[in-house]
């Protein structure tokens, strides 16, 4: 009667692990992605050929496909309008799929089987325990056991030392933090970032290895392209950064269970009275982005886990029940972004060596967590990412055009042009940059809504507005204020602040929230047998971790309460 | 070489003009920092880059019909609106080269005035009636892409992307290398790597055993 036990719309950060749960528990499930499948014989051209439907065999993975995709060149890979990853269709000579943000800022999220994960930087920290409990419907304990099976299963670890964590330990240490030697962050304090990365090939220092050949084998071998693509491995399930792409995906078609359909944009939910009062989900409605045929799927349960701005997008399309909270609390960690430019001398003395290296390395190895305020990380990323990142990106206009005050723990705030760019940009491999995360207030007026007018082949289109309270902004400050105070620490000479502008969504969290329009297994209040398994479903920021991992832990646990409740 | 020559060309000379301008001002050409480092973005065909950027960022529905809506020229429309008001108002502090008002009044003023010009249209600080679709009166999409323009050239500059060459305004597929990269140059980037000896021990690590972990 039903195409499958459970349909999961999306195949990210959460969809991928709810898949592998499922299908390991013997359900049969059918994924339904918008983006391209990347590495998969299915696809072997997958950015300019239609390929086939579907994927059911862990056998159609394929590493040379995915490696030869997966380029690592910054632009190819990450231009946001044509690049490898952006949130748009398979085919690159299409335009990406637009979402109106009328606001400084900029949307980082990408289509594709493992969505996201594919240029996220790996960090997988827990939530800060003093923003679940009491705060959410469900307890920091209650995470636990579902954040260490998803810490085996990825793994985690913590990240190696390179030349840039080094030179950040030597700053951060200076400025008075210590190491806290916990995954459970109660405290403020230094460490290693918790990353979904393979701990460093063991052969790494040997020079018997040449490059290439490590590049062939199981273990991060630090070539800094996490954000770029990784590929360091010697399968697709064997790559060294665990974006879901290489790790749930794989594990998901393990079970013989799961299979994926990518270039397929879900643009309907279904539904049907439930027996017991009320709605159910039914199925689903999607558009091949190749064809443009449509095509609907029925199943016994669906699991929503399109992302941050496209599930509640999916609901207000879909005609779902009203729920004055769908799409509303988003939280975004209001970031901020800070750099140091060192002299060789002072590197020479700290480390003995002449730069920062800022390209080699995990991406982001080491943090400062301060519960209460936020996060600041080291993060170093290549040229063209760095550069527009750290002058190009504000809030605060120009630099030239409103100096800082005297006594601020900056040199420069705002974007920097002109030779002053260029003079700056020489000293790029002398620069070391961190990423601040906010502890962000959970605001009703930050919101993702559908726009009145405006569509594209998939229905009305998002409109996302984000403005951050005062509370937050003070929170961001005094988070500059640590990171550029430790930058000075180590001996930075010159240092920048970008002030970031506000709407940079990376860790979009929080549209539909648990408690409001997800029950404490996260199904929907208004619609039975549909379940969220994405950051949507957080009840608030989580205090500034990054939030994949608690995404995972929860569609882990959303898996086990959706077979409990209706498959046993 | 033939393709990007002719997509260069089908964009109108005012349009063309006014990116050439933005970009320099961004990241200028500069001689007196030592010959590695004299190309700017101009230099590096960066205006071309973001002509293709707006022109291929925007589809949506037109009747039954998705359309792409070509940005760039309502974009050059929009800073050229700009730097009229700004002369109107008395605000340069350069006069502006006459023999180039006509085709492009942003590209008249010089750098530094441009980038006055660009941070009073983020403050929204000219009648927006003034400018054209879909800027006019749209303050958020006028702020959004202001910064755009900044960040959008210094990642064209700083990226592979000028060394895609005679291919480089190809669809992305069709794109090749053709040499190292300029902005990688300039920067000391080594380009693309397949791993760096660059491991200096750990300063924590979990242990797993049995379904529990310690952290060593």
């Amino acid at each position: 009667m039903y195409d499958a036990d459970v349909i999961v719309i999306g195949s990210g950060g959460g969809g991928a692990v709810a898949a592998k749960e499922l299908g390991e528990k013997g359900l049969k499930v059918l994924v339904l992605e918008a983006g391209a499948f990347y590495g998969n014989k299915k696809w072997p051209q997958p950015n300019s050929d239609r390929g086939g439907e579907w994927s059911s065999s862990f056998d159609d993975l394929d590493v040379g496909i995915y490696k030869q995709i997966y380029n690592r060149y910054e632009n190819n890979m990450n231009d946001v309008v044509s690049g490898v990853f952006r949130f748009g269709p398979a085919d690159r000579r299409r335009a990406p799929w637009h979402r109106v943000l009328r606001q400084k800022g900029d949307i980082w999220q990408l289509s594709g089987v493992g969505g996201t994960t594919q240029h996220y930087w790996a960090q997988s920290p827990r939530a800060f325990p003093a923003s679940v409990d009491n705060v959410w419907p469900i307890s920091y304990a209650e995470l636990i056991p579902y954040y260490e099976k998803v810490e085996a299963t990825l793994p985690v670890n913590f990240s190696p030392t390179t030349p840039k964590e080094e030179l950040f330990y030597y700053g951060v240490k200076k400025a008075g933090w210590r190491l806290n030697p916990t995954l459970d962050v109660v405290s403020p304090g230094f460490r290693p970032n918790p990353n979904a990365i393979l701990p460093p090939n063991a052969e790494l220092m040997n020079p018997c290895y040449s490059l290439e050949q490590l590049n062939e084998m199981e273990g991060c071998n630090l070539q800094g392209h996490c954000m770029n693509g990784c590929t360091a491995g010697p399968s697709v399930d064997r790559i060294a950064k665990r974006g879901t792409l290489v790790s749930y995906v794989p594990l998901a078609l393990r079970t013989g269970n799961v299979s994926i359909r990518p270039n397929s944009f879900t643009t309907k939910i279904l539904t049907d009275h439930d027996p017991q009062g009320g709605l159910r989900a039914t199925g689903v409605r999607f558009r091949d982005t190749w064809t443009g045929e449509t095509g609907e799927l029925s199943a016994r349960a669906v699991v929503l886990a399109a992302g941050c701005i496209e599930s509640p997008r999916l609901w207000l399309n879909s005609a779902l029940p009203y729920n004055s909270w769908v799409g509303r609390g988003l939280t975004n960690h209001c970031f901020d972004w800070v750099g140091g430019v060192f002299d060789e001398q002072d590197l020479m003395s700290i480390m003995g060596l002449p730069a920062v290296y800022p390209y080699m390395g995990q991406t982001s190895g080491a943090r400062v967590d301060i519960p209460g305020t936020g996060v600041f990380q080291v993060s170093c990323l290549s040229p063209g990412l760095m550069s527009f990142l750290t002058y190009g990106f504000s809030e605060a206009s120009y630099d030239a055009l409103r100096p800082p005050e005297p006594g601020e723990p900056w040199d420069i705030r705002g974007r920097v042009v002109g030779p002053q760019l260029k003079e700056l940009m020489m000293n790029y491999s002398r620069t070391m940059t961190y990423l601040l995360l906010t502890d962000d207030e959970t605001l009703y007026h930050n919101r993702v809504e559908v726009d009145p007018l405006l569509k594209d082949e998939n229905g009305p289109i998002p409109v996302v507005h984000y403005t951050p309270s005062p509370k937050t902004l003070q929170r961001r400050d005094q988070l500059a204020r640590y990171a550029c105070e430790s930058l000075k620490a180590a001996g930075a000479k010159r240092i920048i602040r970008s002030d970031t502008p506000f709407a940079f969504q990376l860790h979009l969290e929080s549209t539909m929230r648990m408690g409001f329009v997800v029950d404490t297994n996260c199904e929907a209040y208004q619609v039975k047998r549909l379940f969220i398994a994405d950051n949507s479903v957080h009840f608030n920021g989580i205090g500034g971790p990054n939030p994949t991992l608690t995404t995972q832990a929860l569609a882990t646990r959303t898996a086990d309460k959706l077979a409990i409740k209706y498959f046993s | 070489m033939q393709i990007a020559k002719t997509y260069a060309a089908q964009v109108d000379p005012s349009t063309y003009e006014t990116f050439r301008s933005l970009v320099e001002a961004i990241v200028p050409t500069t001689p007196c920092f030592g010959a590695e480092q004299t190309a700017g973005a101009v230099d590096l065909c960066v205006h071309e880059y973001m002509i293709w950027e707006l022109d291929h960022t925007l589809a949506l529905m037109l009747g039954i019909n998705l359309t792409v809506f070509p940005l760039s020229a309502p974009t050059a429309g929009m800073l050229n609106s700009g730097a009229a008001q700004f002369v109107a108002k008395g605000g340069a502090q350069d006069a502006p080269c006459r023999p180039v008002w006509a085709l492009s009044p942003f590209s008249a003023l010089c750098p530094a005035d441009r980038i006055v010009v660009l941070s009073l249209l983020e403050q929204l600080w000219f009648d927006l009636g003034l400018l054209p679709p879909p800027y006019q009166h749209d303050g958020g999409f006028l702020k959004f892409i202001i910064d755009y323009l900044n960040r959008g050239t210094m990642f064209g500059n700083y990226s592979e992307w000028p060394a895609y060459g005679t291919t480089r305004l190809n669809t992305p597929t069709l794109r090749r290398l053709e040499c190292f990269p300029t902005g990688w140059q300039q920067t000391g980037y080594p380009g693309v790597s397949s791993g760096y000896r660059a491991f200096r021990g750990f300063m924590l690590f979990i242990v797993r055993d049995k379904g529990g972990y310690e952290i060593v």
